[in-house]
């Protein structure tokens, strides 16, 4: 009983710790690829802290208020259904189809409460948001089932168990892994599909109302969705982990590798973005489910 | 007990006649009688709880046996039809009060019990003749409740009627044919018959039946009059349609399939594809196109009810896709999601209804930021919404999960692949929805808007409840499923209370789990977010504008074409039109009616006339010539 109640507050302030690690390293290595030294490495638990910490918080209605809370909490749930190393924690209660599903709920408590402002940058956010959704969701289910047809399993702690001395996911379906990596790169809305946030254009977008207390729950928010991503590709395409280190390990290579993407493309406009998603991920995709299936 | 069979039949025929009466004596005594009545076919329903009878001869028409029969599969339909109903009745008596004539009303309400009782007879129906008769008393007096819903209606309704019209030639003619064969209608003689029979006699009655059952069912591409005739309906008769009527199609899919035909039988006369009988592969990627090209419509409208009727052609296309499956699992998932969309699309349609009431309009761009005003309302619709979409915890989800988990066990990854995107793609169509009404900028005009009377929150309350209720314990409908599916002989799946166990061949789920998880994650979070600095409400005019001062005056936030950019990427899509081809014929007919028909029948008196004289002569001058006329 006290292991499971230090289990469940534990993984997710694990998760919360990684994702903001990948924060404050996210500041530096886009420093340094434009040759500038960068902010202090802890600046990302400054900024947390000041907007959680203000003294002046505002607030468009209640669901406004509640929006952050929702969309923290499920990310708090999805978290439970990743395996990490050594601990299974709820996969047998949903798996991987319904971790598809928990996952939403995030992105639906933050769009209730985004959208309750009188904001047309909120509201256009929250389409482009919805929108660039249904774009990689295509791909990403197509590499999904073929991942689950692969193992014939549902399972995720299953999946990563199958993946075990080295036969990763990533050397057995290259091309889904290709895709999964663009997928996940997508669903972070960095360059080229920072589309929803795109400060130039609708400033900020969903965030625009927030501020105080209510941002600093985005943010967290924001560290959470990057470790659930992460953690469940490393988890599908890259076997997993033995221990935490090498865990933690690979989410940063597979992070690290992303930040570089993050760096050298432009913006998408949001139509042609779906068309990205739904012509070579697709098309790629497709070819390796035939290729499981024929298999 | 063996009359009560027929007298759960007769209670909602009954309860309209002496509805309509009542209506003559006072409006109170009318909404009474109907409510009572509606309550005791609940009640009645109630008594048959995973109980089978098979046949009770009621009367006998052409030497086949008239046979009422109920088992578990019957009960769960009857559920559906009697529960909603009640809803519908209990919800119409504060709606319908805007109707000034109330004769008008009097038989509004009987035909909202005939319809009931129609349908209990096709769910209770033992053999073809029932189940035909009340579908077509079904067709009829659910098309004139579409027309009480205004002008437009009356063009909706009439599309409605002339495809039902269509699809019931194509069952009669099945039914026909099976008639000349067996000289008994009842489903077991059918069966019998029908084992015996050649592969091609099989597959034309059954692809008889199925159209008329496709008709029913909104299945693409026979779905065209749904949109209108459910978005132009009165706000309580919608849920009636949308959520229950439809759903006989299914019914009648279910009973030709597996009651009828047994999947065994369809192997051996047709050759299969993926382990699934061609027809039944062939009425899986209808189910499967209308999913996806439904929910692209549905994500393109601009009136909330528009939307939740395409909605609801996605929808009964995981129904059929479920069914079409074959398998226990799929089977169970169609069945379940049957029971699952009555619920959530009841609770969309009275929630959007109930907007309606108090604002007049349903074009989603001319509403908004109504929570503040309607918060029971919008919790409501914020739980019908999540079951839409298919989130966990709630009811949505696991039928969903049980058609995808079916899919992946046959493999068929091409249909699993549209069921999951028609899944997605719902995220967008229902946050549209709440958010057009409920969120963002309110409207001026509605600064006076209250929540609904208590009469019609507490059927939205029921079906917001069963949701959960559902979700969470999906056992209490497997109960009932898989207790009647073993009937026709299909395996039971292993499943609990909660959910499914782990350790069989599909994954593993216990929903409650995810909901405790869910809950602790929320309160935590909330004590945690109340911990630190206290928030000020701001007026929505309070904004981020680039220090423009805002004015209620003008609509800031954006609801007209929200998706506008997304339907740039499906404009090939949206560009076809299975009613062009349609209209196209229509046409074609309308063109060889003016030019032969008129020919004939000019509408001219003087050429009626001559023919008058034309055929009096010629039968005068055979008499004369010794013939005989008759």
């Amino acid at each position: 009983m006290v292991s499971t109640i230090l289990i469940a507050i534990c993984v997710p302030l694990l998760a919360f710790a990684i994702g903001l690690t990948f924060i404050m390293f996210k500041l530096k290595i886009t420093a340094r690829v434009q040759r500038r030294y960068g902010p202090p490495i802890i600046q990302p638990i400054y900024n947390l802290l000041k907007l959680l910490l203000k003294e002046d918080n505002i607030s468009h209605g209640v669901i406004f208020s509640l929006g952050p809370i929702i969309a923290l909490a499920g990310s708090i749930l999805a978290v439970f259904f990743i395996p990490i190393p050594g601990l299974n924690l709820l996969t047998g209660s949903g798996d991987l189809i319904a971790l598809l599903y928990i996952m939403a709920i995030g992105s639906l408590g933050m769009a209730l409460g985004a959208g309750n402002t009188a904001n047309p940058n909120a509201s256009i956010g929250i389409s482009r948001a919805l929108t660039l959704m249904f774009g990689y969701d295509l791909p990403l289910v197509i590499i999904v089932i073929s991942v689950i047809l692969q193992y014939h399993t549902t399972n995720l702690a299953d999946i990563v168990a199958a993946q075990a001395n080295g036969h990763w996911t990533l050397w057995t379906l290259p091309l889904s892994a290709i895709v999964g990596f663009v997928v996940t790169y997508g669903a972070l809305g960095e360059h080229p599909f920072d589309i929803i946030t795109a400060p130039h254009e609708v400033a900020t977008g969903p965030m625009v109302e927030y501020g105080g207390k209510h941002l600093g729950f985005l943010m967290i928010n924001h560290m959470f969705h990057i470790y659930i991503e992460i953690a469940l590709f490393v988890d599908l395409f890259l076997g997993g982990a033995s221990n935490l280190f090498w865990f933690y390990i690979k989410m940063f290579g597979v992070f690290f590798i992303m930040m570089l993407c993050d760096e050298v493309f432009l913006r998408f406009k949001i139509d042609d973005a779906v068309r990205f998603f739904w012509k070579w991920p697709t098309v790629v995709a497709l070819i390796s489910l035939i290729i499981v299936l024929v298999k | 007990m063996n009359m009560s069979l027929e007298l759960l039949l007769a209670t909602p025929f009954i309860g309209g006649l002496l509805t309509y009466i009542g209506g003559k004596v006072h409006r109170w005594v009318r909404n009474l009688i109907a409510v009572l009545f509606s309550l005791a076919t609940v009640g009645e329903m109630a008594m048959y709880y995973n109980t089978t009878f098979k046949g009770v001869v009621w009367g006998s028409l052409f030497g086949s046996n008239l046979v009422l029969q109920t088992n578990p599969i019957t009960w769960l339909f009857l559920f559906i039809v009697t529960a909603i109903s009640l809803l519908v009745i209990v919800f119409s008596i504060d709606d319908m009060k805007k109707e000034e004539d109330e004769i008008v009303l009097d038989s509004y309400y009987m035909q909202l019990l005939f319809v009931e009782g129609a349908m209990v007879g096709i769910v209770l129906a033992g053999d073809l003749i029932t189940f035909f008769m009340f579908w077509e008393i079904m067709s009829w007096t659910s098309y004139f409740l579409i027309v009480h819903g205004g002008k437009k209606s009356m063009a909706a309704g009439y599309k409605y009627i002339i495809m039902s019209v269509i699809g019931a030639y194509a069952m009669f003619i099945a039914i026909a044919m099976l008639y000349a064969k067996t000289h008994s209608l009842v489903y077991s003689d059918v069966a019998l018959a029908l084992s015996q029979a050649s592969p091609s006699f099989i597959i034309w009655t059954v692809v008889l039946l199925s159209v008329g059952f496709f008709v029913k069912a909104a299945v693409m591409p026979l779905h065209t009059w749904l949109p209108d005739a459910h978005s132009e309906a009165p706000s309580p008769v919608s849920p009636l349609l949308s959520g229950v009527l439809i759903k006989m199609g299914a019914y009648g899919l279910f009973i030709v399939f597996y009651g009828l035909l047994s999947v065994n039988l369809a192997k051996n006369i047709m050759p299969s594809v993926f382990s699934t009988p061609i027809l039944l592969y062939i009425i899986q990627w209808l189910a499967a196109l209308s999913i996806v090209l439904a929910t692209f419509l549905a994500i393109m409208q601009e009136d909330a009810k528009r939307l939740l009727a395409y909605s609801s052609v996605s929808q009964i296309g995981y129904v059929v896709l479920g069914l079409a499956t074959g398998t226990s699992l799929g089977v169970a998932g169609g069945l379940f999601h049957a029971l699952n969309h009555a619920i959530f699309k009841g609770l969309l349609f009275l929630a959007v209804g109930a907007v309606i009431y108090r604002t007049g309009t349903r074009n989603m761009s001319e509403l908004g930021g109504l929570v503040k005003k309607m918060p029971f309302t919008f919790t409501a619709l914020l739980l019908g919404i999540i079951a839409l979409a298919g989130v966990p915890p709630l009811n949505g989800f696991v039928s969903k999960w049980m058609i995808y988990e079916a899919l992946i066990q046959k493999k068929e990854v091409f249909l699993l692949i549209m069921a999951f995107v028609g899944s997605t793609g719902a995220f967008l169509y229902v946050y549209r929805l709440i958010h057009s009404l409920f969120l963002g900028q309110l409207p001026e005009k509605y600064e006076n808007v209250k929540d609904v009377p208590i009469l019609m929150q507490i059927p939205i309350w029921i079906l917001a409840l069963s949701t959960i209720v559902y979700g969470i314990f999906p056992g209490l409908a497997m109960d009932v499923i898989v207790k009647g599916m073993k009937l026709f002989g299909f395996t039971p799946i292993a499943y609990n209370l909660f959910g499914f166990p782990e350790g069989t061949a599909m994954g593993s789920l216990t929903v409650i789990n995810i909901a405790a998880v869910l809950m602790t994650a929320f309160v935590a979070v909330f004590i945690i977010f109340i911990l630190f600095p206290k928030t000020r409400q701001v007026s929505q005019y309070d904004n981020y504008a680039s220090g423009q001062e805002l004015t209620p005056d003008f609509k800031y936030n954006y609801s007209f074409g929200f998706y506008m950019s997304f339907g740039r990427v499906i404009k090939p899509i949206l560009s076809m039109s299975i009613e062009r081809v349609y209209n196209y014929w229509i046409d074609a007919f309308k063109i060889f009616g003016d030019y032969y028909m008129r020919r004939i029948y000019t509408g001219n008196l003087e050429t009626y006339n001559s023919y008058i004289v034309i055929v009096v002569t010629i039968a005068a001058a055979a008499v004369l010539l010794g013939g005989k006329l008759w």
